[in-house]
This record gives structure tokens, C-alpha cells and sequence, in this order.
């Protein structure tokens, strides 16, 4: 019952991305987002940053001993059990099979590694690093022959080996106590895994023409990406920042730290679509009753104050209201107010349910609408960035390009040309000439 | 508390005993009022959490009770000047002792040196090659003094009001463990003869605090908030990691003054709204005896 919600989840993306047929492009090559291949990158953006989002969390909670460890930890399997479809409808049933055996597997030294941290197991560590290297190199290679060689398996190595780093580094620094240095390296991590996308659907966009007309990386696809990433980030770091704010954890500042982080990377964004003015009303909107009201309802939620937790509540429909009025402004109609509105009140909804059941002490709930939560966020970046992209057309308009230089001459005339080309370059050595002969005579006359 | 059970920890072992559980209920008398008084009202400024609260009583109780825990004891008469180990129950509900002879152990389930009730520090008298720290113990009289340092260099004064000699098995446990108005330090050591259960009797210096020389509240340095930042009208800071913050007030410089607008608790999000996007703003921390940290001011 629980995997089949789970898979619902995920199963709108990957219709998107993997199984409209081609023709489904607008005709008339007005910029879009919503490509076979920018589906494709959405799917991975989304997979791949959960799995990072929930390794890192559940390697957390497992360290801590907290009561939805084990929950997380599943969550994170389901998160690769995901994936699985995804890579099928791509490489077929067999491909995905191996690629599940070998994606799968890495998420159990997690464990090894929480365990060695815990009993300062020194061997145990060494052992878990070892089966990461194996890892690394099995994975790789199986990405290489997959794509045939489009995404080749030292520059895969490279990549892996660095997330790898990323998650075991984010880790240590919390065992640590070095929580600014955890956050600081959880925040380049989670984007790393957007480049891994990027690379990865590239790679495949290349390799199957036929099943992908546009590339991965058109200016309309990046900036869905970014939002996605954005938007992803900001629902993580809300979500377990109030879980943190809720234990008092030790780290809770720093994730609200790292989230207002992700509002500055999110205002340049803005910032970059629709300059600083817009960037700043943006920021406004987003902080006041939106941030804001978040921390206010965890605080409201340890101290038993009803009255101020539905103050809250009210405040984050009042940013509904609010986001949803300047998205129609900026883009000018083209992400209407109403549809807005309706979309960030099932975010804020789902951020509230995420905590409340966590709250209430139902981690399996609470997981399930965590990764609900998340991947509602990845409807949310193709939404804004198509009206974006529709609002200004020009400039995200796709430079089209030859993948050759044309024919433009039939020979007749090779001669002559060969003799002019000789004159200029006679030309220029004369000027070049002149040039150096005047350069010494002022020097010297200094 | 079973009279048999006691006679044999007592038998068994050099020093008395007292069970935690007691100690708790009788020796934390409720908060006098006037101590209340003294205190800032914090708890209405911060919404503050039971176990903030909690901790928050505590620590008025410990200022007005000048309790210190202990690392150094001085008894200038018999020339001890040494360090003070902490020791807890054993698991047959005696109480624990210094493992080093040359030092005294304080029991640290019961009360603190300086606060209401009785708090104690056992010593050896010997050990099995000679003297221990506690040897010309019985050289004390009514009128001689007790020092008691802490960590940070507060020191108490206690002076012998009695001493006292017992039949292991027949100790007062409660005289001596138990509570009191008065801000008591009792010290024990083993004497009469000692035979296959150890000693046959304990020697008791009853203590009573006559003065204390701790800093006033004012002293304290507490951290500064850090990356106070104004972006808009969202204030974000810091928080700073010691216990003993419960929370921080915000300042507007308004016409030149500094005007206190808001007070956020520590357990909530270190970030508020403010009025105005251009004004200037100071955030400082607050501690739980109301003592404030120097003021930040916003960066851009």
C-alpha cells in the first residue's frame, strides 16, 4: 500500500520525461522547458538530489538514535527502487536490473559508516571506504557502457568519487560538532548532484537522438533545472529544519543558516530574470510570512500555543496569497495568481503535514509526505520556468546551430584566392614589422 | 529506607550513605518569593519552555544560594589544601569515595557547597600504608575554618559549628545528608577501630557558610551574537552555544536611541521581521540571570 503511493509519486515526472513521443514539441520552436530531454533532466534533478537529501538526513538521524532512523533509511532505499523505471524505460528491463543491484547496494554502507562513527570502529571505517571505491568503479563503468562511452567512465569516477566525499564529509563534520563546515559542504553537495544530472542526461540525450531532438541543456531546460534545485532545497532544508527546531538539535541554526542561504541563491535567480527591484519585493515575500511563520509554528508548536500556531498558519495562506499576486506581476500574467496560489498552498501544506506527523510521532507518514513534499517541488521549477520562459521568449531562445560549417564554395576560383591570402599575409608582416621597429625606437629613446 | 539494609552498607563500607531520591525531595525547598523578586522577570519577556523554566528557577536558586561546585577544599588547621573529586551511590545506595586517598570526594547527588541543605565531602583516614587526607580530621574544633573554591575561583567560607562522633551503624543519616534552611557543609572520615568490617565509627565536622566571595552577575561575559544580517527587513543572527542563553533582544536605533523591540527566545528561529529596511539594528543575548552580551550591530 505504502510503495504504491510512493511510486505515484514519482510516476507523473517520468511520463513527462520519458514516454511523450517526440511530436508533442510545439511546432512553431517557440522556447520551452517542457522537452523530452529537459523531462529527462527534471526526473534525474529530482531522483538523484532526493537520494542525497535522504542519505545524508537518515545518516544523521541513524548517528543520533532518533525513533525515524530505520524510516529514513527505508526511505532512501525507496528513493533508488524509484529510479529503477526511470532507467528502464531508457536501457530496457535488464539495464535497470543491473543498475538497480549496483545503485541499491551503495545506500547499505551508510550503515557501516553511521556504525563505525558510533563505536569509533577504525576497521569498520577503512571497510566502508573500500566498498564506497568499489562502488565508485562498478558504477561508473556500468554508466559508461550504458550511454556507450557519451559519458565516459573516468569523468563518472570523478563525479561519484566527489559526491561520495561530499556525503561522508557532511557526516563527519556533524559527528564533529562542526556544524557550519556540515552545512557549508550539505549545500555544494545537493548541487553537485544537479551537474551529475546534468552530465548524466546530457550524456543520454546524445546517445539517443531519435528519442531526443532537443538537447539537455537549452537555456529554457537550465533554468528549469535551477528552479528545481532551488525549490527542492528550500522544501528539504524547511522540512528538516523544523524537525531539527522541534528536538532543539544542537545543528537547528545552522539550518536555518543554510535555508537562508538558498533564499539568496533563489533572489539571484530573480534577480538575473528580473533584476534587483524584483529580486528584493521577492525577498520581502518570501522572509515575512513565509520563513518567518515556519520557525514561528515550531516555536508555537514546543510552547502549546494553539492561538500562535494558527496565527502562523494564517500567515503562510497570507503568503500564498502574496507569492502567488508577484508571480503574476513578474511574469506578467503568464503564471497566473489563482493557479499560483493553489500551487504554494499544497506546498505549504505538505511542508505542514511533513511536520506534524513527525510531530505526532508517525515517521512513516511523516517520510512518505516528505518525499511527497519534495518531489511536489520539481512540478513547481517546469511551472514558473515555462512562464518565464513564455514571457520572454527572446531570451531564452535556443541559438540554433549546424553541426557543421557549410559548403560555401565550389573551387573554381582556388587560385586567385591562394594568391590573395598570400598578399595579406605580406601585408600584415609589414605592419607587424613596422609596428616592432617603432616600439624600439621609442624605448630607446626613453 | 530499610534499617538493615543501611547497617550493612554502613558495615561494609568506610562511609555513610544517603539515598538520592530522598535527598532530592527534601533538600530542594520551594523558591522563596523574595528571590523570585530579585530575579528579572524572563520568563515574561521569553516564552520560555518547562525544561527552560526549570532550569531558570535553578539558577536564581543557585545565585541567591551562592552554591559553587567545588574543585578545591582548604582547612588551614591541619594543613589539607587539596582537589575535590565528585562521587555519586554506589549500587547498593552507598555513598561513593575518593579514589585517590590524598583527596576528598563531594557527594554530588546531594546539594551544592553554598546552597540550603546540607552538602557533604567525605575523606579517607587512612590507607593501607599510612595517613590519608582526612587523618587529623579530629583535630577540629567549633570556630575553625572550611574553605571551598570552585572552578572559576569563587571561594566560600565555612566555619565547624560541632563535631561529632558515631557508631557506624548508628550515624544520623538524616542530620547529616538531609535538609536544611541552613547552607550547611558537613565532612566525614572513618575512626574507632577498625576490624574485619573496617571502622567501627564515623567522625562528623558539622560546617555553616559564614561567607562567600562570588562576582556579581554583572561580570559575566557573555558571548556576542555573530553574522547579525539585514537583508530587507529579514533580521537573521547567529545563535550563541552556551546553555545558558535563553534568548535575545533586538534593538532599533530610533532618533539616537536605542529602542529594545523584540525579544526571541532561544529555542526559536534566529531571524525577524523589522519595520524599517533602513534603519540600524543591535541584537544581544540574554542569559538566564538576565545578564546581556555586548550589542551587534546589523550588517547589510
Amino acid at each position: 500500500m505504502k510503495k504504491k503511493t510512493m511510486n505515484k509519486i514519482v510516476a507523473p515526472a517520468l511520463a513527462l520525461g520519458l514516454l511523450v513521443p517526440l511530436n508533442a514539441q510545439a511546432a512553431d520552436h517557440a522556447p520551452t522547458a517542457s522537452t523530452p530531454a529537459g523531462d529527462l533532466r527534471a526526473t534525474l534533478d529530482q531522483l538523484l538530489s532526493e537520494h542525497y537529501v535522504l542519505a545524508v538526513t537518515s545518516m544523521m538521524k541513524a548517528y543520533d538514535g532518533a525513533a525515524d532512523a530505520e524510516v529514513a533509511m527505508k526511505a532512501l532505499d525507496q528513493n533508488a527502487v524509484d529510479m529503477t523505471p526511470a532507467i528502464a524505460s531508457i536501457y530496457g528491463d535488464e539495464g535497470a536490473a543491473q543498475f538497480e543491484e549496483i545503485f541499491r547496494g551503495h545506500n547499505d554502507y551508510s550503515a557501516d559508516f553511521v556504525e563505525a562513527a558510533k563505536s569509533e570502529d577504525q576497521e569498520l571505517r577503512a571497510e566502508a571506504e573500500a566498498e564506497v571505491d568499489e562502488f565508485v568503479e562498478e558504477f561508473s563503468t556500468f554508466l559508461d557502457a550504458a550511454t556507450e562511452g557519451n559519458l565516459p567512465k573516468d569523468a563518472a569516477a570523478d563525479v561519484i568519487e566527489l559526491h561520495e566525499d561530499q556525503v561522508l564529509s557532511v557526516f563527519d563534520s556533524y559527528v564533529a560538532g562542526d556544524y557550519e563546515s556540515a552545512y557549508m559542504t550539505y549545500r555544494e553537495g545537493y548541487k553537485l548532484m544537479f551537474d551529475i544530472s546534468k552530465a548524466l542526461s546530457g550524456a543520454i540525450v546524445t546517445q539517443m537522438p531519435d528519442k531526443f531532438d532537443t538537447p539537455a541543456d537549452t537555456p529554457a531546460v537550465e533554468l528549469r533545472s535551477t528552479l528545481n534545485s532551488l525549490a527542492g532545497e528550500h522544501f528539504a532544508l524547511a522540512a528538516i529544519g523544523m524537525q531539527k527546531g522541534y528536538d532543539q538539535a544542537e545543528d537547528f541554526d545552522y539550518v536555518s543558516w543554510a535555508e537562508d542561504q538558498n533564499t539568496l541563491d533563489f533572489k539571484a535567480a530573480i534577480a538575473s530574470v528580473y533584476g534587483d527591484e524584483g529580486a528584493a519585493q521577492f525577498e520581502k515575500v518570501w522572509n515575512g510570512n513565509h520563513i518567518t511563520a515556519q520557525g514561528d509554528i515550531v516555536a508555537a508548536t514546543l510552547e502549546g500555543d494553539e492561538a500562535k500556531i494558527e496565527e502562523a498558519r494564517m500567515k503562510l495562506d497570507q503568503f500564498a496569497v502574496d507569492f502567488s499576486t508577484f508571480l503574476d506581476a513578474a511574469t506578467e500574467g503568464n503564471l497566473p495568481q489563482a493557479a499560483g496560489q493553489e500551487a504554494v498552498m499544497k506546498h505549504e501544506a505538505l511542508v505542514l503535514q511533513t511536520f506534524d506527523q513527525y510531530v505526532a510521532g508517525d515517521a512513516d507518514a511523516a517520510w512518505m509526505s516528505f518525499r511527497e513534499g519534495y518531489a511536489f517541488m520539481f512540478g513547481l521549477g517546469e511551472t514558473l520556468g515555462n512562464a518565464i520562459v513564455t514571457q520572454m521568449p527572446d531570451k531564452f531562445a535556443e541559438t540554433t546551430m549546424p553541426e557543421e560549417m557549410p559548403e560555401t564554395g565550389l573551387g573554381g576560383a582556388q587560385a586567385q584566392s591562394m594568391n590573395t591570402l598570400y598578399a595579406g599575409l605580406a601585408v600584415l608582416g609589414g605592419i607587424l614589422l613596422a609596428f616592432v621597429t617603432l616600439r624600439n625606437r621609442k624605448q630607446s629613446v626613453q | 529506607m530499610n534499617k538493615r539494609h543501611l547497617f550493612l552498607a554502613l558495615s561494609l563500607f568506610c562511609f555513610g550513605f544517603w539515598t538520592w531520591t530522598s535527598a532530592q525531595e527534601s533538600s530542594s525547598p520551594p523558591v522563596e518569593e523574595k528571590q523570585i523578586e530579585e530575579s528579572p522577570d524572563l520568563s515574561a519577556e521569553f516564552s520560555l519552555l518547562q525544561e527552560e523554566v526549570k532550569k531558570l528557577r535553578l539558577a536564581v536558586e543557585e545565585e541567591s544560594a551562592k552554591a559553587v561546585t567545588p574543585v578545591t577544599i582548604q582547612i588551614p588547621k591541619i594543613n589539607v589544601d587539596t582537589a575535590i573529586e565528585q562521587v555519586g551511590l554506589l549500587e547498593n545506595g552507598q555513598m561513593g569515595v575518593p579514589a585517590d586517598e590524598d583527596q576528598v570526594g563531594w557527594f554530588e547527588p546531594g546539594v551544592k557547597p553554598g546552597s540550603e541543605g546540607n552538602a557533604v565531602i567525605a575523606g579517607h583516614v587512612d590507607s593501607k600504608t599510612g595517613p590519608a587526607v582526612f587523618y587529623e580530621l579530629d583535630q577540629l574544633v567549633a570556630g575553625d575554618e572550611i574553605v571551598i573554591v570552585d572552578e572559576a575561583g569563587n571561594t566560600l567560607r565555612f566555619e565547624v559549628t560541632k563535631t561529632e562522633r558515631y557508631e557506624t551503624a548508628n550515624a544520623p543519616i538524616k542530620e547529616i545528608f538531609g535538609a536544611t534552611d541552613k547552607r550547611n557543609l558537613n565532612l566525614i572520615t572513618c575512626s574507632g577501630t577498625f576490624g574485619s568490617a573496617g571502622y567501627d565509627e564515623r567522625f562528623v565536622v558539622y560546617t555553616e557558610l559564614v561567607d562567600a566571595e562570588i562576582p556579581l552577575a554583572d561580570d559575566v561575559v557573555l558571548d556576542v551574537p555573530t553574522n547579525v544580517e539585514l537583508r530587507g527587513t529579514f533580521l537573521t543572527w547567529h545563535a550563541v552555544r552556551n546553555d545558558a542563553v535563553i534568548g535575545y533582544r533586538i534593538y532599533q536605533v530610533i532618533d539616537g536611541e536605542n529602542v529594545h523591540i523584540e525579544s526571541v527566545p532561544s529555542h526559536a528561529r534566529k531571524s525577524i521581521e523589522v519595520p524599517d529596511e533602513a534603519a540600524t539594528y543591535y541584537v544581544t543575548a540574554i542569559d538566564r540571570l538576565g545578564n546581556e552580551s555586548s550589542p551587534a550591530e546589523a550588517t547589510e
